[in-house]
């Protein structure tokens, strides 16, 4: 067996799973604070999305342009700034902000930055809908509403799984911004114990494979909705 | 107005003057889809409606349920008035039963849903009666072994049936069927025209767009015949079939055999 102490030394040399055990309630608090973040916003962004798409496909002109302003706003601009002008620039115009925690303001700067976003990916689901369906429901009788509901929007959301996946990867590593805005997320935990222990892969590697872990997670999420939502022979009705 | 008995009782659909123009591609004139028609169909009748394809008999049928507008014109089905703005044009489609040349099944729905969920939402019943009568319209059908499947995994001809069944299961006073077999195999065809037959016989007032002259011969009361976006010939089957009196119809007739 000695040949095996100097793997087992260097392993521990490199990654010293004993001190990242040491550090479990402040990953803890972080995953916490990381799934808050991304859950809400990704909640909150798929609203203000749909939202968002809606107005950009309304006939009314005004309603459309002001939703395309937003959306290339948005897209122009970095979200770290979003981020600080949230931040620093919203509890000056409201004043009851200023008492919200910083999850909260992370969640809203988060919210405004990624709704646009997923409001193209909509609108383009929306528009992959085939007329045919559209008049199947009209035909029978259903209203504007009964056919966004239980026939449009459902079959929309089936066709851009993929690219809502995708998004809402981004966003969940886009909240390891709110770190610089004193929320203590997931990165916040693997900077405290590098600045604590100087152990670089001990803090960060094992942020990494957090994170990972939860895009695999999302992966089946994305995939279970998809079948709710469309029936388990989607794809190839699709295909 | 005709003098026969049937036309006493108030039509079932009865369009005055129905005019539709649609913009040409790349033109400045606008192509007419519709010159004024005037079209009476009575309780029980089946009109089967013929004619080359841009002679606007599709167009015709879609403005019975307002899937098209119109220009100009009344139109009035099932004692409503499509072409008035206040009409509840949804409570209207659901007394109207469509059947599409490519089926429009919901996608993302089995069979049985297909089925049960316009009953559900547009008429107000409970999932259990929703799909207990869902079932009794598959199995009449004939694709009650389907319920589960999703369209995607049902022929064309299957598919066709359930759609048949969903329009059938709203209790619609009148059915539409817009060319229902043009996009079936040929030997799915005659087993949708058997059932198109059955719903006649069976006293449904049906207007029937096809290019199956054999089911306008022997299942018509009247056939009309379109061309231009306007009728140009009607009469019993046997009138139009054997003794057109227009040469549009007489040539229309003689390209089909």
């Amino acid at each position: 067996m000695t040949f095996l102490e100097p793997v087992a030394d260097w392993i521990v040399g490199v990654y010293n799973f004993r001190i990242v055990a040491l550090y479990a309630d402040e990953f803890a608090r972080g995953i916490t604070n990381t799934l808050l973040a991304a859950g809400a916003s990704l909640a909150l962004s798929l609203i203000l999305g749909t939202l968002l798409a809606a107005l950009r496909l309304s006939s009314n002109r005004l309603l459309s342009a002001l939703a395309e302003i937003y959306i290339q706003v948005i897209r122009s601009t970095p979200l770290l700034l979003q981020i600080y002008i949230v931040y620093f620039a919203l509890p000056l115009l409201v004043p009851a902000t200023a008492r919200w925690p910083e999850l909260w303001i992370g969640i809203l700067a988060l919210t405004l930055h990624t709704a646009p976003y997923m409001a193209e990916i909509i609108r383009s689901g929306i528009q992959s809908v085939a007329r045919g369906q559209i008049e199947g429901a009209l035909a029978v009788g259903m209203t504007f509403r009964q056919r966004a509901q239980h026939i449009v929007l459902p079959q929309a959301f089936a066709n851009i799984m993929p690219a809502l996946l995708g998004q809402t990867a981004i966003l969940v590593k886009d909240t390891s911004l709110l770190s610089l805005i004193t929320v203590f997320d997931l990165v916040a935990a693997g900077m405290l114990l590098n600045s604590e222990r100087i152990k670089p892969n001990e803090g960060f590697l094992s942020v990494a494979v957090i994170y990972f872990a939860i895009y695999l997670l999302l992966l089946l999420a994305s995939r279970f909705v998809e079948r709710k939502l469309a029936g388990p022979a989607w794809n190839k009705a699709t295909a | 107005m005709p003098a026969t008995p049937a036309a006493i009782a108030e039509p079932v659909i009865q369009t005055r003057q129905v005019r539709k123009t649609f913009a040409a591609v790349g033109g400045h004139d606008r192509c007419v889809a519709l010159a004024g028609v005037d079209l009476d169909v009575t309780q029980s009748e089946v009109v089967v409606i013929i004619g080359p394809s841009g002679s606007g008999k599709s167009t015709l049928l879609r403005t019975l349920n307002g899937l098209e507008t119109v220009d100009s014109g009344t139109i009035t089905v099932a004692g409503r008035k499509v072409t008035d703005q206040r009409t509840d044009l949804p409570a209207l489609r659901a007394d109207v039963g469509m059947v599409f040349q490519h089926f429009n099944l919901f996608l993302h729905k089995t069979a049985l849903e297909n089925v049960a969920l316009p009953q559900r939402i547009v008429r107000g019943r409970s999932r259990s009666q929703a799909e207990e009568i869902a079932m009794s319209f598959l199995k009449r059908v004939g694709v009650d072994d389907r319920r589960d499947h999703y369209p995607s995994q049902l022929s064309g001809g299957q598919q066709q049936r359930v759609a048949i069944a969903r329009a059938l299961a709203m209790h619609p006073q009148v059915m539409l069927f817009d060319e229902a077999t043009s996009a079936l195999d040929p030997e799915m065809v005659g087993g949708i025209l058997d059932l198109m037959r059955e719903l006649a016989s069976e006293g449904m007032t049906m207007a029937v767009v096809t290019h199956e002259m054999g089911f306008a011969r022997d299942v018509a009361d009247r056939v009309i015949f379109m061309d231009g976006g306007g009728i140009v010939e009607q009469g019993a089957p046997e009138e139009l079939f054997d003794g057109a009196r227009n040469a549009r119809t007489r040539q229309f007739l003689s390209q089909i055999h």
